[in-house]
């Protein structure tokens, strides 16, 4: 990102002169207080909201002046993780992650086939034909996440993954993160859970009143988060 | 995947969505039916009205008046040429024909008897014309050129009458494509604010759909397929409630009701009718659905 701004007319920026580089296979965490523009960084990534000001470059292509046809070609790259996981309840589990299948026109016996494969990955593969209300807070994210990973993507978002989930869930969920990550995808978490960053020590990018503060990694970003008090 | 299978996966997706909420679907058929059912009565009572004023316009023959003289054995050759020219039928009438009908008219009998000398009536041919060459212009056309011929002394044909009978039939025509818009346009409006309320409750799938990469268009088919299923079977309902109604009007159970539309010897073209109702409800379903799913896809 180069000098990204993104404001809402009437309102103060919700990001000012962002500038972040992401290597590809990084495991990033994004950090900051509620309201620091954490979220909306993220959906700078996937287009959900266009920068005011800047570019956005997604493996090399500006993405900030992609046509709205376009998005959802590049979407298609991306899996996005939501903390409200974002479940169809009227559809089954294995139906919830075929539907990023369904999109991309794969055909109806592959669409069963990937997903429950991906069901097996996270797990779940026994809970393939059930509703996923049915299912605890930590399985129903392990659903979201394998719907955002059948795919393939080559970029993993995932806002507040672990926001709903006591620590014994948010570990599980945390170890698959790592797991697509070491596979070669890249992974940007946006969390504000300062024990996640501490116990992983990876890259932390810090976000105060929409400016980029900080970005550590390794012990220093263990570090950035025992000091800040307020999310420690 | 194939165009088929793509088909197949929309198709499938509009009749899960039919079945998995039926009554938001219910109350989007039923204000497209009776739609349908206003539009499909305003189309019977306009035909109505148009083919009574066809009738009151095939009273109104052209009637030709000969001049006197004309050799009697060439008279029904005059009437056939009238004929011919007028494309339509001819029937040569007497002057004594003539001075029967008019006692008749006049409730004069002594008419008949009386000394008038020679029947001063003359020798005339009464034209029929066929609907088409009925309007104005064409009857004052046909009457300039067979006045400017030799034989004959004069044309009647009722102008102004005829001439008023048109613009009333023009206005009905008018009438009944203003209302016809007006009724189109009140139920497109209904018809996706129905639709808003099936749709509102799939927003969640829809912007599902477009994180994952769906296209506008992905997303849209099912339900433009879903307004048109619902525009057919809609379409199926109101034919339905309409023959029923003109069955009760021709049982005549509502005959003070309908009069216009149940009397004997109007017959409501059905065919037509239902192809024009499975149009009209195809197209509202499907405007209905493409108005009515746009503000849910800017996800």
């Amino acid at each position: 990102m180069f000098h990204v701004t993104k404001a809402y007319p009437g309102d103060p920026p919700v990001l000012v002169d962002i500038n972040l580089d992401i290597e590809k296979g990084e495991f990033v965490f994004l950090t900051g207080r509620s309201g620091a523009g954490k979220s909306t960084l993220l959906k700078l990534m996937f287009l959900a909201e266009r920068p005011t000001r800047g570019q956005v470059l997604i493996a090399g292509r500006n993405i900030a002046r992609l046509r709205d046809s376009g998005v959802p070609y590049l979407r298609r790259n991306i899996g996005v993780v939501f903390q409200d996981f974002k479940l169809l309840p009227n559809r089954t589990v294995a139906e919830n992650v075929g539907f990023t299948l369904d999109v991309i026109g794969t055909p109806r016996a592959e669409v069963r086939e990937k997903s429950v494969k991906m069901l097996r990955r996270v797990g779940l593969e026994h809970k393939a034909d059930v509703s996923p209300m049915r299912l605890s807070g930590g399985e129903q994210q392990r659903v979201s996440l394998a719907r955002a990973l059948v795919n393939d993507p080559a970029l993993l978002l995932a806002d507040e993954p672990t926001g709903n989930l006591d620590p014994a869930l948010t570990l599980e969920i945390m170890d698959l993160l790592f797991d697509v990550n070491a596979r070669g995808t890249t992974v940007v978490v946006a969390t504000h859970d300062a024990t996640l960053i501490e116990r992983y020590q990876k890259r932390t990018l810090r976000l105060e009143h929409g400016s980029m503060v900080a970005d550590e990694r390794g012990h220093k970003a263990a570090r950035l988060m025992s000091q800040s008090s307020p999310l420690a | 995947m194939s165009a088929t299978a793509k088909l197949q996966y929309f198709v499938r997706t509009a009749l899960g969505s039919l079945v998995r909420a039926p009554f938001v679907h219910l109350i989007a058929i039923a204000s497209l039916a009776l739609a349908l059912v206003g539009y499909g009565s305003a189309r019977i009572a306009q035909a109505r009205l148009v083919g009574m004023m066809k009738s009151f316009g095939g009273q109104a023959e052209l009637v030709v008046y000969l001049h006197d003289g004309q050799p009697p054995d060439k008279l029904d050759a005059l009437a056939q040429a009238l004929a011919e020219r007028a494309h339509g039928e001819a029937t040569l009438v007497s002057p004594r024909t003539a001075l029967q009908r008019l006692a008749a008219e006049l409730d004069e009998p002594a008419l008949l008897g009386a000394d008038l000398g020679d029947n001063p009536l003359p020798w005339s041919v009464e034209l029929k014309l066929p609907v088409g060459e009925r309007d104005p212009s064409r009857l004052k056309g046909l009457a300039d050129q067979v006045r400017a011929l030799p034989f004959v002394r004069g044309v009647d044909f009722g102008q102004e009458a005829v001439e008023a009978l048109a613009q009333i039939e023009q206005a009905l025509r008018l009438a009944g494509l203003f209302a016809f818009a007006l009724v189109f346009l009140t139920a497109v409006i209904v018809v996706s604010a129905t639709l808003q309320l099936a749709i509102f409750a799939r927003k969640d799938e829809i912007e599902i759909q477009k994180l994952v990469g769906a296209t506008d268009l992905f997303v849209r088919l099912p339900f433009l397929i879903e307004g048109m299923l619902q525009g057919a079977i809609a379409s199926v309902l109101a034919l339905g409630a309409l023959k029923l109604a003109g069955r009760a009007l021709a049982q005549g159970a509502l005959r003070n009701v309908g009069l216009l539309i149940a009397e004997p010897g109007f017959v409501v073209d059905w065919r037509r009718l239902a192809l024009e109702c499975l149009g009209i409800g195809l197209a509202l379903g499907l405007v209905g659905s493409f108005i009515a799913v746009r503000r849910f896809l800017k996800v």
